[in-house]
């Protein structure tokens, strides 16, 4: 019960309470989205996750690797290592995708929407700073 | 006093016949049929049990008595502590009176001393008895009493129809409870405790006498309908008047000071997380308006803190002087070749790793530390390549 109530001062109880299922302020219910679209958005994931464990040796062996220093053995050593990696540890697998549709093509880096879906919210004024172009 | 009822047997049976629980809690409607039987009892002259006066649980107890249900008793042993005046003490000694059916001479009254037994078809005799067992009993004590209590007792007979009697009477009981040493009283208390703590509790029948359908329309003076709010206060009634775990006796089968070591020692379990997020969901948390859901989501971590800072998750790392960040090579003298290609190929990583001003320390030191192992490894590899 003690250990309840150091929770609670840490602020560790939000653990829960983070699902955004009530109402906000303004009387619009937000979607609740407990899921990722669909199963290549899973996918996509689970490369994120991989590529940024293995990043740092990956980074490593690549140094080794790309340099006229070392002798060639050893960077033919280091190629084998870095091929028996898991395949989606590299980065080069990741797409980047539509965050609300999953869709691969289309999509704005900086808000991480497809076009379809960044022209809706952009159309309900839902964008901050995002205005109709007329010039 | 009373109608000329036959001795009152059936209203001892109809008290018997009751449960034990009710006797207690239902004093008022008992003390009627409590008078009547004391009446009857007190007509026959085998015992005065009428005392208009005293406590509605002293006449509990003294029916009890004649039942034979030690119902009562823990609520004598409760009292004991108490400073008494005399009369009190009186009626706790008349409380204490146990009847003894059998004439064998017990130090300790039975333990289950008849709840099982078929109710007595004659109480006037084991009445009858105990009187026996009492003029007994008073050829072999000779304990003097106390006056204070001596002078209760008469004061309390004399109010009683039969005065010498009476008074002869609670002088004995007085006697014997003066014998009985003070440990096998509170012995007897938590036997009897200990009885009752295992007896069951007679639920109420209400039958749940509002029970309609929650959406149903119960109307109002005016004819207009309304309906009910949707509680469940019926249903928590019946929770409520159970008894809850801390109401009834202490068992006593573990030990008070075992738990509280092993709690510390844990870090908060799962319950404690639970228990930790419904008390967040009972508060009231949810944002009022567009600022209190920002703070919340900074709170979660889903928003940046404003104004913005570069190193929000690094602030340890300012107070890193900037030598150990810059100076490396200290790093490169164990276990690293003084000579050779893979010198020249560490002081690289190391001038690369100290223009790095993304990374801490530690990150640093990790990648010298994966290098040196590396090469460690492939000893043999680069002895072969230089040969």
């Amino acid at each position: 019960m003690a250990a309840a109530w150091k929770l609670l001062g840490t602020g560790m109880g939000f653990l829960q309470s983070s699902l955004p299922a009530y109402r906000s302020s303004l009387g619009v219910v937000e979607q609740v989205r407990s899921y990722y679209v669909d199963w290549r958005m899973v996918r996509d994931v689970k490369r994120r996750q991989m590529a940024f464990e293995y990043a740092d040796t990956r980074l490593r062996i690549n140094a080794i690797r790309k340099n006229t220093i070392l002798p060639k053995e050893l960077q033919e050593i280091a190629d084998k290592e870095i091929a028996a990696l898991p395949r989606d540890s590299c980065p080069v697998r990741i797409r980047n995708r539509c965050v609300m549709t999953s869709r691969p093509r289309g999509v704005k880096r900086r808000w991480r929407l497809s076009r379809i879906v960044f022209r809706h919210l952009a159309d309900h004024n839902q964008m901050s700073g995002i205005q109709r172009s007329m010039w | 006093m009373g109608g000329a009822r036959p001795l009152g047997t059936s209203s001892i049976f109809f008290s018997e016949n009751k449960e034990s629980s009710t006797s207690l809690s239902e004093d008022n409607e008992k003390r009627p049929e409590e008078n009547e039987a004391n009446a009857e009892v007190n007509n026959d002259g085998q015992k005065n049990t009428k005392i208009n006066e005293g406590n509605n649980i002293s006449n509990a107890m003294l029916t009890s008595q004649l039942e034979t249900e030690p119902v009562v008793k823990l609520e004598d042993s409760k009292k004991f502590d108490k400073t008494k005046t005399g009369k009190e003490s009186l009626l706790e000694l008349l409380g204490a009176m146990k009847v003894e059916v059998t004439t064998i001479r017990k130090i300790r009254p039975p333990k289950f001393p008849r709840v099982s037994e078929r109710p007595d078809p004659k109480p006037m005799e084991s009445v009858q008895s105990m009187f026996q067992h009492a003029t007994a009993e008073v050829s072999q004590q000779h304990e003097t009493l106390i006056p204070t209590l001596v002078a209760a007792a008469s004061a309390a007979a004399s109010t009683l129809p039969n005065r010498r009697q009476a008074e002869s009477e609670l002088l004995q009981q007085l006697r014997k409870h003066e014998a009985i040493p003070d440990t096998q009283r509170r012995a007897d208390g938590q036997n009897i405790g200990d009885i009752i703590s295992d007896m069951k509790v007679g639920k109420k029948q209400n039958g749940r006498s509002n029970a309609r359908p929650s959406s149903q329309i119960r109307f109002d003076e005016d004819g207009q309908g309304y309906t009910q709010d949707r509680g469940i206060t019926g249903e928590l009634d019946a929770v409520r008047t159970r008894k809850s775990p801390f109401t009834s006796k202490r068992l006593n089968i573990f030990n008070a000071g075992a738990e509280q070591d092993s709690l510390s020692d844990l870090g908060p379990t799962l319950w404690d997380i639970d228990l930790a997020n419904q008390i967040v969901q009972a508060t009231n948390q949810t944002p009022r308006n567009g600022f209190e859901e920002m703070i919340q989501w900074t709170k979660e971590g889903k928003l940046w803190q404003y104004p913005i800072n570069n190193e929000a998750g690094l602030e340890d790392e300012a107070s890193v002087p900037f030598h150990e960040h810059v100076f490396l090579e200290k790093h490169l003298d164990e276990s690293f070749p003084r000579q050779g290609p893979v010198r020249h190929f560490m002081e690289l990583v190391i001038t690369g790793l100290a223009k790095n001003h993304h990374l801490t320390v530690q990150q640093k030191q990790e990648h010298i530390a994966w290098f040196r192992d590396y090469f460690q490894q492939k000893d043999n590899v680069l002895k072969e390549a230089e040969a």
